[in-house]
């Protein structure tokens, strides 16, 4: 630690650097105000760490823990539900983060083409509005919306109250996943356009100028001014949220239900079935899902994070 | 936003054109797409029979939906335990996340950087859920709603907004005040939290809207009734057939919309007044990282 840097102050003077001794006694006042964050950060995040180690381990609710090396990891690469889940948790969340992207990019040109400050304000606001509802209160309003009871909208447009041809579209296998996709859209496309209208003010107005001398249509402008301009953020948000492409979990728990198990179910929601929804949960076995899943997140933020400082010259982390 | 400029040098010659109609009416497609399952929700809480007709206003208008909420047990305890939860987890992240930004900025502070990977490192790597659930309750948190709090009172992402705040405030305030003999408490309190009132509002947003949104994490540690919060109450009456025994005569469909209503109620009165501070905690966030 004790390297030698060199120190300036504010005024440009350098500095020699105190003993470290010396230092560390003058922060004393930062250390103590540091410390709450440290004590809270050791008992919610790193102890539970130490808890991977049951993923090795024979682990019940009753009986001792009893040491089973790698048996949690065949069982569970054998088992076709977790390959259901991992696969679901990849086509779910990759798709979902491309057609919520092109949304946002979408609506976010025709925003910045908006010419009229009070209807640009006044729609910012309505599409922003979902991103604060929770999940479990949009998937209330589209459980109710979709359903096939007497009030459900959708059911009594399409079908103009005939209930005999309603379809149970949550419950449904070949439903469930357009209307996850679509419900996520609806969601967080206006909350997606606020990082891709900063970089639309951005633009230097001069580009514009110059096309319009050339001639330069509407539509040729976006094509040739703005889609260019918005590359770099297009793939800065990919990277970004293609980290964390493990964590899925909430959007999916709160809308699947067990008829649609097969085309729905992820990783973190296979862990919760198999600990809390059956009699005899083996904690040891729950642990190493959860450590794979943790093992395969790690190495996205990694690679992510590599790409990152690729593509724009700092990492994510 | 810096549109303003970028409009008035627009030439006269651009003035409505058939894109900028059809710009209108795409918008007017969108706002709708977004408005009418919310405004569907607000008649339907408001109309004592439920029909799947899209309705601007209720045919037969009723309270009754909001009044079961107010005078059953069973929906109203959660109500206020999420209110609690709400002010207390974002009491507890936003003084963890400003100690702790504020620590992170001491650039002369020997361990500064170890404090940061300390901090990083569980972005990369967590436990997972089941060691999570292990240890809380081994802390007595299990069926306990002070695990609202303590889950979101630490949020590293926003621990580093408000660093990246801070670093915005010219080193050499806090330098002067060093020198005037004012111990790093005190610069904490009558120099840095004054400076960063629009910084404390974005965050406190974002932790309030975290604690208040919180459904799964009451759906793994809480089975008591009395400690769930509304979320999870909420979505237990609609999508679980869990409605309680009301006073009220009153249809289920009234009670469950005005369910979703009441859980979104708080945030969208404030919204409004507060859409700027959210936008903002963004634009920290994109900006800088």
């Amino acid at each position: 630690m004790a390297k030698k840097q060199v120190v300036m102050t504010s005024g440009g003077v350098e500095v020699r650097h105190k003993p470290l001794g010396l230092r560390i006694w003058n922060n004393r006042g930062y250390y103590v105000m540091f410390l709450p964050v440290v004590i809270f950060m050791l008992i919610m995040n790193y102890w539970p760490m130490l808890g991977v180690r049951y993923a090795f381990y024979d682990y019940k609710p009753v009986g001792p823990k009893v040491f089973v090396g790698f048996e949690h990891f065949v069982k569970m690469f054998g088992t076709p539900a977790f390959w259901t889940a991992f696969k679901n948790t990849l086509e779910l969340s990759i798709i979902k983060l491309i057609i919520t992207n092109i949304s946002a990019v979408v609506v976010s040109i025709f925003l910045n083409e908006m010419k009229n400050l009070f209807a640009k304000k006044t729609l910012q606001t309505i599409i922003y509005l979902p991103h604060f509802m929770s999940w479990a209160v949009v998937a209330s309003i589209f459980s109710l919306f979709l359903s096939p009871s007497s009030t459900g909208m959708v059911n009594g447009i399409l079908f103009h109250g005939d209930t005999t041809k309603y379809i149970y579209f949550l419950a449904s296998k070949t439903w469930w996943r357009p209307i996850f996709y679509l419900i996520n859209i609806w969601k967080e496309t206006g909350w997606g356009t606020i990082i891709f209208l900063a970089t639309l003010s951005g633009i230097n107005p001069e580009l514009y100028e110059a096309a319009d001398i050339d001639g330069a249509t509407r539509m040729q402008k976006i094509r040739f001014v703005t889609l260019p301009a918005l590359a770099n953020t297009i793939i800065t948000v990919l990277i970004l949220n293609l980290a964390k492409v493990m964590n899925m979990f909430e959007s999916v728990f709160v809308l699947y239900n067990n008829a649609v198990y097969d085309v729905s179910d992820v990783i973190s929601t296979y862990i919760y079935r198999q600990t809390f929804a059956i009699a005899l949960p083996n904690y040891g076995y729950s642990t190493a899902v959860g450590l794979f899943k943790s093992a395969v997140g790690c190495l996205l933020v990694l690679v992510c994070n590599w790409a990152s400082k690729k593509t724009r010259g700092r990492g994510i982390v | 936003m810096a549109k303003e400029k970028e409009i008035k040098t627009k030439k006269p010659s651009e003035r409505t054109s058939a894109f900028d109609i059809i710009n209108y009416i795409v918008f007017i497609i969108i706002g709708l797409i977004v408005i009418i399952p919310i405004w569907k929700v607000v008649v339907d809480s408001l109309n004592k029979v439920g029909v799947y007709q899209f309705q601007i206003w209720p045919s037969q208008f009723t309270l009754d939906g909001y009044r079961t909420i107010i005078q059953t047990n069973a929906l109203y305890r959660p109500f206020i335990n999420s209110i609690i939860t709400t002010l207390l987890g974002t009491f507890l992240g936003l003084v963890l996340s400003t100690l702790g930004g504020y620590v992170l900025v001491q650039f002369d502070m020997p361990g500064r950087e170890f404090f940061a990977y300390f901090l990083m490192f569980t972005m990369i790597f967590s436990g997972g859920m089941i060691p999570e659930y292990l240890v809380m309750k081994q802390l007595g948190l299990v069926n306990n709603m002070w695990i609202l709090v303590f889950k979101h009172g630490m949020n590293v992402y926003n621990l580093v907004l408000m660093r990246n705040f801070f670093e915005g405030i010219p080193a050499s305030l806090f330098e002067a005040a060093r020198i005037d003999g004012c111990s790093p408490m005190r610069i904490f309190f009558t120099i840095v939290l004054p400076l960063s009132k629009a910084a404390l509002a974005s965050i406190g947003l974002m932790f309030s809207v975290a604690v208040w949104n919180d459904y799964s994490t009451v759906k793994i540690y809480i089975t008591d009734p009395n400690q769930t919060n509304f979320q999870y109450k909420l979505r237990n009456m609609i999508m679980d057939g869990d409605t309680p025994n009301t006073a009220y005569e009153v249809s289920q469909n009234t009670l469950f919309n005005a369910g979703i209503i009441s859980a979104i109620l708080p945030f969208m009165i404030l919204y409004p007044f507060l859409q700027k501070y959210f936008v903002k905690g963004v634009n920290i966030g994109a900006v800088k990282e």
